[in-house]
């Protein structure tokens, strides 16, 4: 607590990083479901119905998307409608913040132990590969490359300019939605 | 400020050497252990190995309670469930696993079910599940390669639902591994090859992937010069005892070394071609590793350079130039994988084995780029990518 005194807005901002940065990703993924092949051909092999959750321990914030079939997800927000199948779950939040701000490769933070996986391990790799995926979509490439391990070479410009354009805008009028209801 | 973080662990107990099986009854003793149960399987049971284990126990006094000889080479459920069983009607209070990695795996499962109580071990399966420690372990290895008994994993089948559950916690780790050399003495001289290729695989994956700290290469390296060493030693003369245990040793601290820093391709291409072709974990180590490090080459040249000063040692590390040291490391893998074909055929490429046909790469690829151990290599691995690794390990 005594911690909180000192720094109380870096952490409030953090905090609140966090938690926007999951629900960003959260649109982002059942964005890009529904227009990326690659993205669909890996999510395809979860079974329908598969619920992931990545969250920060001990009961912090959490995004929750649900592989509705045919490689297709649908995003929960921060509640799961029944227990998840695959959790990913950061330790601290600081180690959320370091992989969300992209200055700590997901593959990276696994090696260091920032985070736990509960559940398939097979299915923990595919959904990785799905995160980096998303990641190389919705950043500027330079982002991208120290995001995720290895920049994917088919992604060519026109089609990550127009993919990206097409996912933003789909995130912005989830938004305006989700803001309504 | 440095990017760098690691974590390393290993609360393991190592009693290595001659007559080391005769501190066993110490070790239980300082526990308040009276009644072992011993968990091994028909192999070592008729190679004659618990004699002196029982021995060792019996002379100080110490009753083997129960001896559990059964277990299959893929454990299920239901063998944990009858272990458990027995070990609670006998009234035991510590078990012994003597064996490879099925008796091991086994019996760090029957410790939760008989520690934590019920019969139902899927219900502790994942990761972090157990919070308190377990009954008193102890390990005694016959095989010198899986490094199971320093690590915090066991898989068990569950042959009714068709799954493979993993279980993680570090207090599945026993409190002593026994390391001695007569346990590996009758090793015949194909496994022998392929259980030591698989330790030589640990380390070099250990020392080139994702995960490396400073703990685990050391450990890594030091199991590597070890291997390099002694492995053609016993292949020329099996009954070396001093050599026997250089091996065992190498192969306890390459586990310690991937226990803390994880493996990579290797491991991956090595899982889906057990599952789907039946061919022996350390068989397709052996196989697999050059051409792994070949295809990871560039993101490894330092620390696979710095391997050729254990894999060759210091007059042919220091005669060669630090931009071939890389490529030089793995020339020499490849020499020893000649020279254990010529001992026992160990077959170094995938048709040498005989038993994977061409079509079935595609989905070896497949499977591998969904194992856990993908995660950790140093380079990202496409469907493609791994079809030409195995390509070029296919002749
Ligand atoms: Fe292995």
């Amino acid at each position: 607590m005594i911690a909180k005194r000192i720094q109380p807005m870096a952490f409030q901002a953090r905090r609140l990083y966090v938690e926007l940065m999951f629900q960003v990703m959260g649109r982002a993924l059942q964005a890009v479901s529904e227009v990326d092949a690659t993205v669909q051909k890996d999510a395809s092999a979860l079974p329908e119905g598969f619920l992931f959750e990545m969250m920060v321990m001990p009961q912090g914030s959490s995004l929750i998307v649900e592989h509705v079939g045919n490689g297709r997800f649908h995003y929960h927000g921060n509640s799961a409608p029944r227990p998840v199948d695959l959790s990913i779950q950061f330790k601290h939040i600081a180690h959320a913040f370091l992989v969300l701000s992209f200055q700590e490769k997901t593959s990276v933070a696994f090696a260091n132990d920032r985070m736990l996986v509960d559940g398939d391990i097979s299915y923990a790799i595919r959904m990785t590969r799905v995160l980096n995926r998303l990641e190389s979509f919705i950043l500027p490439k330079l982002v991208a490359k120290r995001a995720v391990k290895e920049y994917p070479t088919d992604l060519h410009l026109p089609e990550k300019l127009m993919s990206a354009a097409r996912i933003y805008l789909k995130v912005a009028s989830n938004f305006v939605e989700t803001v309504r209801a | 400020m440095s990017n760098k973080y690691y974590e390393f662990f290993c609360p393991v107990k190592v009693i290595a050497g001659k007559a080391a099986l005769e501190h066993m009854p110490y070790e239980l003793s300082g526990m308040a252990a009276t009644r072992p149960m011993i968990v091994t399987d028909k192999g070592v049971r008729a190679a004659g190995l618990l004699d002196p284990v029982i021995a060792a126990c019996e002379e100080s006094g110490l009753e083997i309670v129960s001896i559990y000889d059964d277990v299959p080479p893929d454990s299920s459920t239901a063998v944990v469930r009858d272990i458990a069983g027995v070990y609670r009607s006998e009234k035991c209070d510590s078990i012994i696993a003597v064996g490879g990695g099925s008796a091991i795996d086994t019996a760090k499962a029957v410790n939760i079910l008989v520690s934590e109580g019920g019969d139902d071990i899927a219900a502790y399966a994942g990761a972090g599940v157990l919070k308190r420690p377990l009954k008193p372990f102890f390990v005694v290895p016959t095989t010198a390669g899986t490094g199971s008994e320093v690590t915090a994993v066991a898989v068990i089948a569950d042959t009714e639902k068709h799954v493979k559950l993993p279980f993680t916690s570090s207090f599945l780790l026993p409190n002593a591994a026994i390391i001695d050399p007569r346990m590996t003495l009758t090793l015949p001289p194909h496994i022998t090859a392929a259980t030591a290729m698989d330790a030589m695989t640990h380390a070099t994956e250990a020392f080139t992937c994702m995960a490396k700290n400073p703990l685990s290469d050391a450990y890594a390296t030091a199991a590597i010069k070890k291997i390099s060493n002694s492995l053609l030693a016993v292949m020329d003369n099996p009954k070396d005892a001093d050599n026997r245990l250089e091996l065992a040793e190498a192969s306890t601290m390459a586990g310690i070394a991937f226990s803390n820093s994880m493996v990579g391709l290797v491991h991956a291409l090595g899982h889906a071609t057990g599952a789907i072709c039946q061919l022996p974990h350390g068989l397709c180590m052996s196989l697999y590793l050059p051409y792994v490090l070949e295809y990871n080459i560039e993101s490894i040249r330092e620390p696979l350079g710095e391997l050729l000063l254990y894999l060759d040692g210091p007059e042919v590390y220091a005669a060669t130039p630090a931009s071939r040291r890389a490529e030089a490391s793995i020339s020499a893998i490849r020499r020893m994988r000649d020279a254990l074909y010529k001992h026992c055929k160990l077959p170094r490429t995938l048709k040498e084995t005989g038993k994977v046909v061409e079509e079935q790469l595609e989905r070896i690829a497949e499977v591998a780029l969904d194992d856990g151990a993908i995660m950790f290599n140093p380079k990202e691995v496409t469907l493609e990518d791994a079809k030409a690794v195995l390509r070029r390990a296919w002749a």
